[in-house]
């Protein structure tokens, strides 16, 4: 709701910072990969809704976990609190950038040219969502990353 | 059996993904299915619901801005209206103008733009008046200053529309003076600028021309100002044309749904359109 209604209003460049992504980092780094793609999935669906491009945003937001859950940390890992939110920070990153080539594959209302797109746009979009990834830690992760 | 149970748990995670992935692609491939577009309609109506309770509060601190606004509106329509009625006194314009069947001024609809997305991800424009205030998919929408875009979803109370500068909109346009035709479209970059496709090199266009839509078009109504022609560079065959808009899509709150253009013989002729997209 935050991301459809709040905060993909607020663009830069026309890209939007994605709180999605950073759930889905959050559920793939805790849990896991197969919990975070089936979150992502279920998140593709709900946005897709209100998008109106379900298909696509499905599979971004498949992907999108799936990619961040190449960052997951076992239960019984000794990572320290550091360690932890590097992860995340790093499955943000990934998965934003997927989910915006997925986005930049399937559908261009803009008629950007693809590269562009995915390499310019898409790194700048991980970069909004890491500074997002970085208040949000702050703000409400800290306790629950903590060692 | 059991090393297939144990490669089954081992990437259980992978053959998930490719199972959701599939799922997607189906829902792709669904997309102008019925069912789907209901469901479509239903959210956007949610979301265009929630966004426009949202906007309603910074609304009421702006009243007296809009009320501005909506008079000069009503002025430029009476103006508009003014010119119509002076035009009908040309026997020519008068002949057009009785021939055509499919434009009835009365019947315009007023709505309010509630949510506007422009980015990489969505490009589209939320009307507050749907099915209720009788708006219907195809229907062109418009301002004083110019033509807007397309209707492309209906809900109960909403209607999301397709603007001008996306990239898959694309309209009929004329100029006024050397009544040059082509197609308008928007290929991306400025969004204030959009591109005339199919002028030869023999046309007689000429700078700043205005250019508005044309009885050609399956969905708008002619004589819809598009904007005005703001470069030419000629290629082999055809001309490049940039046409400045004549509508600022940055600033835009108030438009005018006009009623659908109904021609059963031009529908009938146009309907053997195999490619499945929409006709300009």
């Amino acid at each position: 709701m935050v991301q459809v209604f709040g905060l993909s209003h607020l663009t830069l460049f026309t890209v939007s910072p994605d709180a999605l992504s950073i759930l889905l980092a959050f559920i793939s780094v805790t849990i896991g990969q197969r919990t975070g793609t089936t979150f992502g999935f279920a998140a593709g669906v709900l946005t897709g809704l209100f998008s109106g491009n379900m298909g696509l945003s499905m599979l971004a937001r498949t992907v999108e976990g799936f990619i961040a859950g190449y960052f997951h940390i076992p239960e019984n890992s000794h990572a320290t609190s550091k360690q932890k939110t590097k992860r995340l920070y790093g499955a943000a990153i990934a998965a934003s950038f997927a989910a915006n080539a997925v986005y930049a594959a399937g559908y261009n209302p803009l008629g950007l040219s693809p590269i562009y797109r995915i390499v310019v746009l898409g790194l700048l979009e991980s970069l909004i969502t890491l500074i997002l990834a970085f208040i949000v830690n702050w703000l409400l992760l800290r306790k629950t990353l903590s060692d | 059996m059991r090393k297939f149970f144990i490669l089954f748990t081992k990437y259980n995670a992978y053959l998930l993904f490719v199972v959701y992935c599939l799922i997607s692609l189906f829902f792709i491939k669904l997309q102008n299915d019925n069912m789907l577009t209901r469901l479509r309609n239903g959210g956007v109506e949610f979301s265009a619901f929630i966004t426009d309770k949202l906007l309603s509060y910074g609304y009421l601190f702006n009243l007296k801005e809009e009320n501005e606004r909506l008079m000069q509106v009503n002025t430029n329509l009476l103006s508009r209206v003014i010119n119509l009625e002076a035009a009908t006194t040309d026997e020519l314009n008068r002949k057009k103008i009785l021939a055509d069947t499919t434009i009835n001024a009365s019947k315009f609809i007023m709505a309010r733009v509630v949510s506007r997305k422009f980015s990489d991800r969505e490009n589209m424009l939320l009307i507050d008046a749907g099915l209720n205030k009788g708006i219907r998919k195809d229907m062109t929408v418009l301002t004083p200053q110019g033509l807007v875009g397309r209707v492309t979803a209906v809900s109960e109370h909403y209607a999301k529309v397709m603007p001008v500068i996306h990239t898959d909109f694309k309209v009929c346009v004329v100029s006024d003076k050397s009544s040059t035709i082509g197609v308008l479209g928007w290929s991306g970059g400025r969004e204030f600028v959009a591109q005339m496709e199919h002028v030869p090199i023999s046309s007689s266009l000429k700078l700043h021309e205005e250019i508005v839509t044309s009885d050609i078009s399956t969905f708008s109504i002619r004589g819809i100002p598009v904007g005005r022609v703001e470069r030419m560079i000629p290629d082999k065959l055809f001309y490049t044309v940039d046409v400045r808009l004549a509508v600022d899509f940055s600033s835009l709150t108030q438009v005018l749904v006009a009623p659908l253009k109904s021609d059963p013989e031009k529908v009938a002729m146009t309907s053997d359109n195999t490619t499945g997209e929409a006709l300009p």
